[in-house]
């Protein structure tokens, strides 16, 4: 029945129905319709800049395609989706469509966001028994809620602009620059905004597990005039710290 | 916390909505003269804000926890996982009602989002006996079995569907949810009669209904209705409550619309109806008494 629904081979599941006044096969599509319908819907929710990017036939289409390749695996639906975005990057049919997989990157980051556990913010004096020599060895956990995203695409200017409700009539220059966008729950709202290079960076470093002399490196790298002290006050003042440990040392050579 | 069950004795404290993320802000806000709420199992199995958010409306509501992915008809067996997260879920929630439907959605590792129609034969009700005692073991408590919407019936069910529930209910000691909807659809989309079907099942059983409205379309001018939950409860169906509340008495009775999912106050309007009907039958009932 599992195929007749996802694939259409019904041939293997229609002997078995009572036609009863209407036939088997018509009966049998009440239910493949709803199990297509719900999931579309559940995809439409998630990704609704990426369906009004597309028109809503060709997002029904994409999203038939994709649940038919990869149903959801539990009842649980809060991570359907989550191979939606490398789906459409794959996609033959909307090749042209360049930015479309970041765009639904974005809005998976931000239903992420949405549903991510609560973790209690730490205040800053988290960091006051903190040995000078030990900071590079700091361990910052960022809340679960906070997400990154690079794109050579100006994604957050085409999501905005295909956000349901508005109605946006403004020219997107494909050509300029990219975009590096931080994704965070912020109370019950969830809050998307641009970084520069270094503290994107320093933000994707530490969100990687890395500590803090090896985020600060790369920060440093993509500008040799980031602000560490600044850098670590942002971070508390939006309540994005929620643990702090230490590295084990590093063998001395 | 207190007030974890509707309270005897008070018609409006057993009439409850099917609560959806979008309506909770104005649940907390307004505080709606509502009996009890249900929501969707699966859909608060994750720590967020949306869970934070359930346990407010618990802590002023009597809760019921509706499952529609524990696939109860799945014969390798129940999912342990989430059958796991269920029992989280309840020991957190501490709801007055677990339920779940007679039905599948799972195989193979892959969940099919609907409630899928199964043969009922011995064999299948073997199997969901399995599943219902594990799952009622697994839960410390009983759990309410609800009667689907079909649209196909299989060549070899031989057992018919109340009496298939009624056997259920002798086996594993369930309860039953009647939805009184599920009924007229699928009685309607196999030419059957409701009343019948209503008479078959076990009425001490019975431990919630449902009330929601369906779609009708039509195949060579033979009805097809699809139980969508995306309108208000037919005239047909509140008719149908009417004989559900005569035969089982006053039991808590839910208003579910999700889908098409219309502003709080359309609900609450339903809900009203539903007092309206239920205090007109049992004011008769308390009269013949």
């Amino acid at each position: 029945m599992r195929a007749a629904l996802l694939e259409g081979e019904e041939a293997v599941v229609l002997p078995h129905v009572r036609a009863d006044g209407l036939t088997a096969a018509e009966r049998l599509a009440v239910y493949r319709n709803n199990v297509t319908s719900s999931l579309t819907a559940l995809l439409e929710q998630v990704f609704p800049a990426v369906r009004r990017l597309v028109d809503e036939r060709f997002f029904a289409y994409a999203a038939h395609e994709f649940l038919t390749r990869q149903p959801p695996a539990r009842a649980c639906l809060a991570d359907y989706g989550a191979g939606f975005a490398e789906f459409l990057a794959a996609f033959p049919a909307c090749r042209e469509l360049v930015y479309l997989a970041d765009v639904a990157r974005l809005e998976w980051l931000m239903h992420a966001a949405a549903q991510a556990p609560d973790a209690a913010a730490l205040p800053p004096q988290a960091l006051e028994r903190v040995r000078p020599e030990e900071t590079p060895r700091l361990l910052l956990s960022l809340h679960p809620s906070l997400g990154l995203i690079a794109s050579s695409w100006p994604i957050d200017r085409i999501w905005r602009a295909n956000r349901a409700g508005v109605e946006s009539s403004e020219e997107i220059d494909l050509d300029a620059a990219g975009a590096r966008l931080e994704v965070r729950r912020s109370g019950s709202d969830v809050v998307m905004r641009a970084l520069p290079a270094a503290p994107f960076a320093f933000h994707a470093a530490l969100k990687a597990g890395e500590a803090l002399g090896a985020a600060t490196e790369r920060a440093l790298a993509e500008d040799a005039d980031f602000d560490l002290a600044a850098a670590l006050v942002e971070l508390f003042r939006d309540g994005a710290v929620t643990a702090v440990a230490l590295a084990p040392e590093e063998p001395s050579a | 916390m207190e007030r974890a069950r509707p309270v005897a004795g008070s018609i409006a404290a057993h009439i409850g909505v099917g609560l959806r993320a979008p309506h909770i802000a104005e649940v907390l806000a307004s505080r709606p003269a509502i009996g009890w709420f249900e929501v969707h199992s699966e859909n608060y199995m994750g720590r967020g804000p949306g869970f934070a958010a359930l346990m407010k409306v618990r802590r002023d509501y009597p809760l019921s926890l509706h499952g529609v992915g524990l696939s109860l008809g799945t014969a390798e067996g129940l999912d342990r996982a989430h059958l796991y997260e269920l029992k989280e879920l309840v020991e957190r929630s501490e709801p007055f009602l677990v339920s779940e439907h007679l039905s599948w959605s799972v195989t193979g590792g892959v969940y099919l989002n609907d409630l899928l129609p199964l043969p009922l034969t011995e064999e299948t009700l073997a199997v969901v006996s399995r599943n219902i005692a594990l799952m009622q073991e697994t839960l410390g408590r009983r759990v309410l079995i609800e009667n689907p919407s079909s649209y196909l019936r299989f060549r070899h069910s031989a057992i018919p569907e109340p009496e298939f529930l009624a056997e259920l209910v002798r086996r594993t000691g369930c309860g039953l949810l009647c939805d009184v909807n599920n009924i007229y659809v699928s009685c309607t989309n196999f030419a059957e009669d409701t009343a019948a079907y209503l008479a078959a099942l076990p009425s001490e059983a019975v431990g919630e209904i449902h009330l929601s409205g369906h779609f009708r379309s039509e195949r060579r001018g033979r009805a097809l209705l699809i139980d969508d939950h995306g309108a208000q409860v037919s005239d047909e169906v509140w008719a149908l409550y009417r004989l559900a509340l005569e035969r089982f008495g006053m039991v808590p009775t839910l208003i579910e619309w999700d889908k098409n999912l219309p502003p709080w106050a359309a609900l609450l309007a339903e809900a009203r109806r539903a007092l309206e009907v239920a205090e007109s039958i049992m004011a008769a009932d308390a009269d013949a008494g």
